[in-house]
């Protein structure tokens, strides 16, 4: 240590508060450097006198304005209630159990912490995926997307039932744009075949039932409705719808067709090439 | 040798000033009573003002060489502690708190006074009742006791302050760093100055012919 810390360090020295590491130093120090002997003499000359200046003692004045302020303050303030005391009582309880030092409370609500750590790992189980839960909400979402599919269908249903022309073509076409229509659109569609007025809606109604020529119910309403349509530009459609699906079933209609004088020719011919085909 | 003599040379101070803290004795610790004050039970403080006051009577005298003002300031101290017993915290040391509010007081004294505290006349100031019983021999502890007491008024308020903390109130360096908000190792250098400064302005005093 060099002379400044040496002379910094007089009062602990002196007050005994330094470690003995620490003092021996300065001891060490002081028996080879004469500038900090003089200081040391001349610290201790003050210290000495310092100490021995008298005790400064008040006046008894002091003491009783203090208490003259206490009994003022005590008369002002309300008497103490009974909330009051018992909230002393456990302010002295908690001062007296808990640690007073912040070094002391940090380390004990590290152990709370640590401890309730502990017991949650111990005794409580991590909550794991809720198998209700998510059964609940696959068969919610399943509903959904049934609900949001057969909203193209529903909006099909009420345009069939339109009145105009025009408005159930357009019915019919969109039924075109469902990419899985279900049987009810199916058996709309024939039924638009079988009895709308329209020639136009007929014709694209059996446009429209092409995709579902695979369903043998299609097949044969088809080949029924065959013989009764009044359009032979339907019928001709007909005969070559049921041409192209190749089903047996349909060979009784077009021989009807083919040898009924009531037909037109073209669709007599029509229904006798088909019948070549098939 | 000097070497040899200097293990002996070494006083051991003497807290004369200060009076013992009352633990063993005392049923309940200052923080105990002031947390009971804290929430009601304002008679504690009685307590409180006798383990203390004297300690703090001594601090303000040192710092203000002023007796009547310093009885007054201590009893602003506890007016304050009453006025502010809610803000005392659990964690706080009451040592520390204590001598935060008398610090407040007394720099708030020194600012109604607007002016750095009068230096002590010697006339106001007893000396120790010296063991000698001669008369010339009290005249001299007189004198040095006046000059003491001028070189401490010499000093800056707030060298005067430290010193009055750790030499005085024997305040733990600790203690007196959290109150000045500065490093420990600070603290040390700031009262080894305002020792020094101290004794040179005592021996500037003593080499000075009395009037």
């Amino acid at each position: 240590m060099n002379c400044q810390r040496i002379q910094e360090s007089f009062l602990d020295y002196q007050d005994g508060r330094l470690d003995p590491a620490e003092a021996a130093a300065v001891r060490e120090h002081l028996k080879t450097c004469l500038e900090c002997q003089r200081e040391w003499a001349g610290f201790q000359e003050i210290a000495l006198k310092l100490d021995r200046l008298a005790p400064e003692e008040p006046s008894p004045r002091l003491r009783t304005q203090f208490y003259a302020m206490l009994e003022t303050h005590r008369r002002s303030a309300d008497s103490r209630s009974p909330f009051v005391l018992m909230r002393s009582r456990l302010d002295r309880v908690f001062a007296a159990l808990l640690p007073a030092r912040p070094a002391l409370q940090f380390a004990f609500a590290c152990l709370l912490l640590v401890g309730g750590i502990f017991v949650g790992a111990r005794y409580l189980h991590p909550p794991g995926p809720a198998p209700a839960a998510d059964e609940a909400t696959a068969r919610e979402l399943a509903d959904l997307r049934k609900q949001v599919n057969s909203m193209g269908t529903l909006v099909t249903y009420s345009l069939l039932q339109q009145q105009s022309t025009g408005d159930r073509l357009k019915a019919v076409l969109a039924t075109l744009d469902l990419k899985q229509a279900d049987q009810r659109v199916v058996s709309e569609l024939l039924g638009a075949l079988a009895f709308d007025p329209s020639v136009n809606v007929r014709l694209s109604a059996l446009q429209a039932l092409y995709p579902h020529s695979n369903q043998a119910t299609v097949r044969a309403a088809v080949a029924a409705s065959l013989p009764r349509d009044p359009s032979p530009l339907v019928q001709v459609s007909m005969i070559d719808f049921l041409a192209a699906t190749r089903d047996p079933v349909a060979v009784g209609a077009l021989e009807s067709v083919s040898r009924g004088e009531t037909y037109d020719v073209a669709v007599r011919d029509a229904a006798r090439h088909a019948l070549a085909q098939l | 040798m000097i070497a040899d003599t200097i293990p002996e040379l070494r006083v051991q101070s003497s807290p004369t000033v200060v009076e013992s803290p009352p633990s063993a004795v005392d049923s309940f610790s200052d923080h105990e009573l002031m947390i009971a004050v804290r929430a009601g039970e304002i008679d504690r403080l009685g307590e409180l003002f006798e383990r203390h006051h004297r300690p703090l009577y001594g601090f303000f005298v040192h710092l203000t060489g002023d007796r009547t003002a310093s009885e007054d300031l201590v009893q602003l101290v506890f007016y304050r502690i009453l006025k502010y017993r809610h803000t005392y915290r659990d964690e706080g040391r009451f040592s520390a708190w204590i001598y935060h509010l008398a610090r407040k007081v007394a720099a708030d004294h020194f600012r109604r006074r607007s002016a750095a505290p009068v230096g002590v006349e010697p006339d106001d100031i007893h000396a120790v009742p010296d063991e000698a019983p001669h008369a010339a021999d009290r005249a001299v502890a007189a004198d040095d006791t006046a000059r003491l007491h001028a070189a401490m008024a010499a000093l800056d308020p707030d060298q005067r302050e430290l010193l009055v903390l750790a030499r005085f109130q024997r305040l733990k360096h600790e203690e007196i760093a959290r109150l000045f908000d500065i490093s420990v190792g600070a603290v040390k250098v700031r009262v080894h100055r305002a020792f020094k400064q101290l004794r040179d302005s005592y021996l500037r005093l003593s080499r000075e012919p009395t009037s």
